[in-house]
């Protein structure tokens, strides 16, 4: 029943917490945040603003009834 | 007009969020800006079944989500099973220092089975609760759950992390987490 105690390796990565597991005190966690954010900086491609003002020009949205 | 340049903001605000979403399915950044493209223009199209004042980023990631699976049937590709994939084939090691150098996480999580690096990337990146991640996904919160716990778990193999090793030897985070735990 105490066979997770302290000192055996599944206590150290229990211990941060079920909770928030890819919080801030994760490695894990803080490494995907730092890859994420490096790709959400990313310049973004004229190409996808100038898409969006073709749609807007070729099919104006309709204003939604009820 | 108004409605349609109001939208546009929107869907203009989220590029950078679908693009990093994008290349985090696809791992190929042409693909991923088609994939995008494909999203916004469904999105546009779809712009109706948008209930406003709902969770705007959610919605388009099914979109884009839905759109990268289907075009992966298409081409008659098997979506890697969570069973399948072998991660020992690379192993990385942690550079001297300790410190984990963001190629080779870039590495490891390339190694994940599909379902498993989406959901992470949703929990642990994009900043989803588990229940919207279980709505892009199509799938039940539990299967998030599991899913995310299996790819943390598979990345902290493949990176060769304990979780709390970062800052130096594995004998000495031991030792400390030996005095500190009890």
């Amino acid at each position: 029943m105490t066979r997770q105690h302290a000192g055996v390796e599944p206590a150290a990565s229990r211990r941060q917490g079920a909770s928030d597991p890819l919080g801030p005190n994760s490695e894990i966690g803080r490494k995907l945040k730092q890859y994420y954010d490096e790709l959400l900086s990313d310049e973004v491609p004229d190409r996808f603003s100038q898409l969006l003002s073709q749609l807007e020009q070729a099919e104006p949205l309709q204003k939604k009834e009820g | 007009m108004a409605v349609s340049s109001a939208f546009k903001n929107d869907l203009l605000a989220a590029i950078p969020n679908l693009r990093a979403f994008a290349v985090s399915l696809t791992q190929n950044a042409d693909k991923a800006d088609d994939l995008v493209q494909e999203t916004l223009v469904k999105a546009w199209d779809k712009h109706e079944s948008f209930q406003m004042g709902t969770n705007l980023k959610a919605w388009l990631f099914t979109i884009l989500r839905n759109e990268f699976y289907s075009q992966m049937r298409k081409r008659g590709r098997e979506v890697q099973d969570s069973d399948g994939v072998m991660t020992e084939r690379l192993a990385v090691h942690p550079s001297q220092h300790g410190l984990l150098d963001l190629e080779d996480f870039r590495g490891a999580l390339e190694q994940l089975p599909q379902d498993q690096r989406e959901a992470i990337i949703l929990i642990g990146a994009s900043g989803f609760s588990y229940e919207e991640a279980a709505e892009i996904c199509g799938c039940a919160v539990g299967t998030i759950k599991s899913r995310v716990s299996r790819a943390r778990n598979r990345l902290q193999e493949i990176l060769k992390i304990s979780g709390e090793s970062e800052y130096g030897p594995d004998a000495i985070s031991a030792q400390v987490t030996g005095s500190n735990a009890a």
